[in-house]
């Protein structure tokens, strides 16, 4: 009596599992047969965006739907290179403090509303303006002082401060242009359907299900990733929000979407192993994943045994099983595809001896229960993970990396939290550790991350230099490159600003912020080469 | 008898409590938001959030968060009172919008789920009363696992399950309930919220039905010449049925807030789903509006559940009236 109830499930989980085992197979397919026009189905495992205008917050979930329907002034290529957009060609003054940009001719929003310098200066106003509620956008155009119309093709920016980063930050998706008449409509509307010129164009939102987009006929602007005059191949996207990745790995096997973001790793494994399902591995720009250390505290204002959690943390073994290979390691500040990019691998060698003795040197002892005590205290290390931005996958590598630093002596209390309760221990510097993303395009991330500026909290309580660095030299390399126009001196400003930052301890790399997709029965599907977002200009449904 | 009168005292009985429970919920749900985190979080766009010293004070003014705590309460209070719920901080839409949205969608799951848990116990339950000998022993004790793996099943793997096999290898239904999936897309999560309540209810009718087959009023219908599917629909299934009556209003809440899980796992538009990513950025105006919501379907629902409760089983009533009269509740009164 007591084991036949069990009977059912195990059977109905057995069955699962065969049939699991059993579909790998995959046909050996010919060139698949491409069709215009269909709906495309996208499945988003992120948040579902709060506003469709990423100027209002702006985070990741908004610029990733957003890139379908609204573009930036300019683009950049895989290579680091910024490329023409909206915006055809730019000059700067020799000073740095006005930028020229000369738009495309002859272009329109969907709303008929013509792109023109009037329109660059109603975008950056709004982005500044204190009702937007604006934070990823108004950080990006902090340094522009006013635009200028010159005429309908030519604006001119003001700078109050030269900003080297301007071009980064203006070809990011959290500063695409809208159409002016758009805007005016007022909050409500606009972040219900933007209005850009992008390759679609936002139809319906039914909030908690989907957002369709149409094709935008009269597309006008082909971007860094078109390969063809004209728009996009298929008639409307369908964007789904599916927030479990089971289910949306389900859905994208039967058929049911054609192309999902953050998928599992071991369905990334299996959709690599087949045939059928594709892989594209696009991570984002601007700040590696990493573990930050709070310098500003004991024990972790002691330079030592912030260099002992480092040397006896040892992620690389749990990167590897748990990501199985999917995820690789890095050793640098910044993500893998920025190009100027520093690592620096000797810093982060696994050295078990090396971290005890230096916990030694510190004055910190073993005491009876294995945990090292200083006067009484206990090396402990507070590290609130904020369970909506910290997948299952990383928090298994936390738990490694806590059993790790166990073996040399550290009580590392892991605290999920929701995102409101996490802000709010790290507003109340109540850590030691802790992992956060950034996304921005370009090394100027850096600033805002590590420079002393980032020590005031906003008034809401946040504040982005979770290392609490307070370092003046290098608050001064870092606005040396912000200020620097000429880009080798820049390039070896920056790489001597991350030397500096590595150099501290504070940082532990981790791997890139993961930003992976699958497709089946989509062909054409590219990714860009500002915030990794995926564009659907080129896609085209299989057969 | 259940007269109409009764009945009405009995709702405005309901009423009464139902504008308590709707008050605490309000009270408990303001302290706790407001005692866990600060709001702006979601009217600024969440993660990253930087947003300008400008903007935050903008926001604070629009959403009345300078206000002082207690007015912040007592317009909040004002709202569920009046059920304006005002404008969502992450949404920016309103409320009403969202809830007009959100609640068919909960109702269509719940209600479906809730039918077919009853169907899925009755037939279960008449299975195993009806059967005889070692069959009848062999479906008794089987159902008795099935009644007890079923009510601890947790959803959302039960719905894991169903969409591994259904969806994701067999590809006989949707994984999803989007836009396109139509009433296909509803069979795996209704049966994924039922089946745990179909086997708490199975088990709530199953012993009271084998009590009651044994009990003087069925051995008396029988000797009157009664067969056994009279005896069983009229009289023993009438009896047996009424703790799990009772125990609907409760079932029928519980799939509500069971809504959440499974709304999220096949990614289903609804209340639970709203509710959840509201209160994850602290977005008072929804989780409030929401939880008032639900707190008025379960009052609704308890009325419904007590007037059913009357309806099939009179004595129950009589009892209730004698004992509310002073007389010897005791009485006892034939069928």
């Amino acid at each position: 009596m007591r084991i036949k109830p069990l009977l059912p499930l195990g059977l109905i989980a057995s069955a699962a599992l065969v049939l699991t085992a059993c579909s790998t197979g995959g046909t050996d397919a010919e060139a698949p047969e491409t069709t215009e026009g269909g709906t495309l189905v996208y499945a988003t495992g992120d948040a579902e965006p709060s506003c469709l205008d990423p100027h209002v917050g702006g985070n990741y979930p908004q610029a990733l739907i957003s890139t379908q329907y609204l573009e930036p002034l300019v683009g950049r290529d895989a290579s680091g290179t910024i490329t023409p957009w909206l915006a055809t060609e730019w000059e700067t003054s020799e000073d740095g403090l006005t930028w020229d940009f000369t738009l495309k001719e002859g272009v329109t929003f969907t709303d008929g509303t013509p792109l023109d310098a009037a329109a660059i200066k109603a975008n950056v106003e709004h982005l500044q303006d204190p009702e937007t509620q604006s934070s990823t956008g108004y950080l990006a155009v902090q340094k522009v002082a006013e635009v200028e119309v010159v005429d309908d093709t030519h604006a001119r920016f003001h700078m109050s401060a030269p900003d080297s980063a301007l071009l980064e930050s203006m070809s990011q998706q959290w500063t695409a242009i809208q159409s002016p008449a758009g805007i005016e409509r007022g909050m409500e509307a606009n972040c219900q359907a933007p209005i850009g010129t992008g390759p679609f164009v936002v139809d319906e939102w039914v909030p908690q299900d989907h957002v369709t987009l149409v094709r935008n006929e009269d597309y006008q602007t082909p971007g860094p990733e078109n390969d063809h005059d004209g728009g996009a191949f298929v008639d409307a996207i369908e964007w789904r929000f599916i927030p479990d990745a089971a289910t949306r790995n389900a859905a994208l096997v039967s058929g049911e979407v054609n192309i999902v973001d953050n998928p599992l790793p071991a369905d990334i494994v299996a959709a690599e192993a087949g045939d059928e399902i594709s892989h594209i591995d696009a991570p984002r720009p601007g700040a590696v994943n990493r573990i930050e250390l709070n310098s500003n505290q004991a024990p972790f204002n002691d330079s030592k045994v912030r260099e002992a959690f480092i040397r006896a943390a040892n992620p690389d073994a749990g990167i590897d099983t748990l990501f199985q290979g999917t995820a690789p390691r890095s050793h640098s500040p910044l993500s893998s595809i920025e190009p100027l990019g520093y690592s620096d691998e000797s810093l982060f060698a696994y050295d078990l001896d090396e971290a005890a003795k230096l916990l030694d040197e510190a004055g910190w002892t073993e005491g009876a229960d294995g945990v090292r005590e200083k006067d009484g205290e206990k090396l402990t290390v507070r590290f609130p993970v904020s369970t909506n931005q910290s997948t299952a996958t990383e928090q298994s590598l936390f738990q490694q990396i806590q059993a790790n630093v166990a073996e040399v002596g550290f009580d590392v209390q892991l605290e999920p939290l929701d995102l409101s309760s996490w802000y709010g221990a790290l507003a109340a510097h109540e850590y030691e550790a802790v992992s956060a993303p950034y996304t921005k395009v370009g090394p100027d991330v850096l600033r805002i991350l590590y420079h002393s500026a980032s020590l005031v909290p906003a008034p809401s309580g946040y504040f982005a230099n979770l290392a609490q660095l307070n370092d003046p030299e290098l608050d001064a390399l870092l606005d040396e490159a912000s200020a620097t126009l000429d880009a080798d001196t820049r390039a070896g400003i920056y790489e001597e600003a991350q030397q500096r930052i590595l150099s501290t301890f504070t940082v532990l790399p981790l791997y890139d912020q993961q930003n992976h997709f699958l497709t089946q029965g989509v062909d054409g599907v590219t990714t860009l080469g500002t915030v990794a977002t995926p564009t659907f200009v080129n896609a085209k449904l299989t057969a | 008898m259940s007269t109409p009168k009764s009945i009405a005292v009995a709702v405005l009985n309901k009423l009464g409590a139902a504008v308590l429970v709707v008050w605490l919920t309000a009270t408990v749900v303001f302290l706790a938001l407001r005692a866990s985190g600060d709001p702006l979080e979601a009217i600024l766009g969440g993660p990253g959030s930087q947003a300008s010293p400008e903007a935050v004070a903008q926001a604070r003014a629009d959403y009345g968060l300078d206000q002082p705590f207690f007015m912040q309460y007592l317009s909040q209070l004002w709202r569920v009172a009046t059920l304006q719920f005002g404008d969502s901080y992450a949404r920016k839409q309103p409320v009403a919008d969202l809830l007009a949205a959100n609640v068919p969608p909960t109702l269509v799951l719940a209600t479906l789920a809730f039918v077919l848990a009853w169907v899925l116990a009755l037939a279960a339950t008449l299975a195993a009363s009806t059967a005889r000998g070692r069959l009848g022993r062999a479906i008794r004790s089987a159902l008795t696992g099935i009644e007890t793996v079923s009510s601890v099943m947790p959803q959302f793997f039960l719905g894991a399950v169903l969409i591994l096999v259904f969806a994701s290898q067999l590809q006989w239904l949707p994984a999803t309930g989007g836009a396109s999936g139509g009433a296909r897309a509803l069979i795996l999560p209704v049966i994924t919220l039922a089946v745990p309540i179909a086997g708490y209810l199975a088990h709530v009718l199953h012993g009271p039905l084998t009590e009651a087959d044994t009990a003087p009023f069925a051995t008396t219908a029988r000797s009157r010449g009664a067969s056994e599917s009279r005896v069983l629909l009229r009289h023993t299934l009438r009896h047996a049925a009424l703790p799990a009556i009772s125990l609907s209003g409760w079932a029928y809440g519980s799939l509500l807030s069971g809504a959440v899980v499974v709304e999220v796992l096949f990614a289903r538009q609804g209340l639970g789903r709203l509710l959840l990513e509201a209160t994850t950025v602290r977005d008072m105006p929804v989780v409030i509006g929401s939880i008032t919501i639900v707190a008025l379907l379960y009052v609704v629902v308890l009325i419904v559940t007590d007037i059913v409760e009357r309806i099939v089983d009179p004595r129950g009533t009589a009892r209730r009236e004698l004992a509310s009269s002073g007389s010897d509740a005791s009485t006892e009164v034939v069928a």
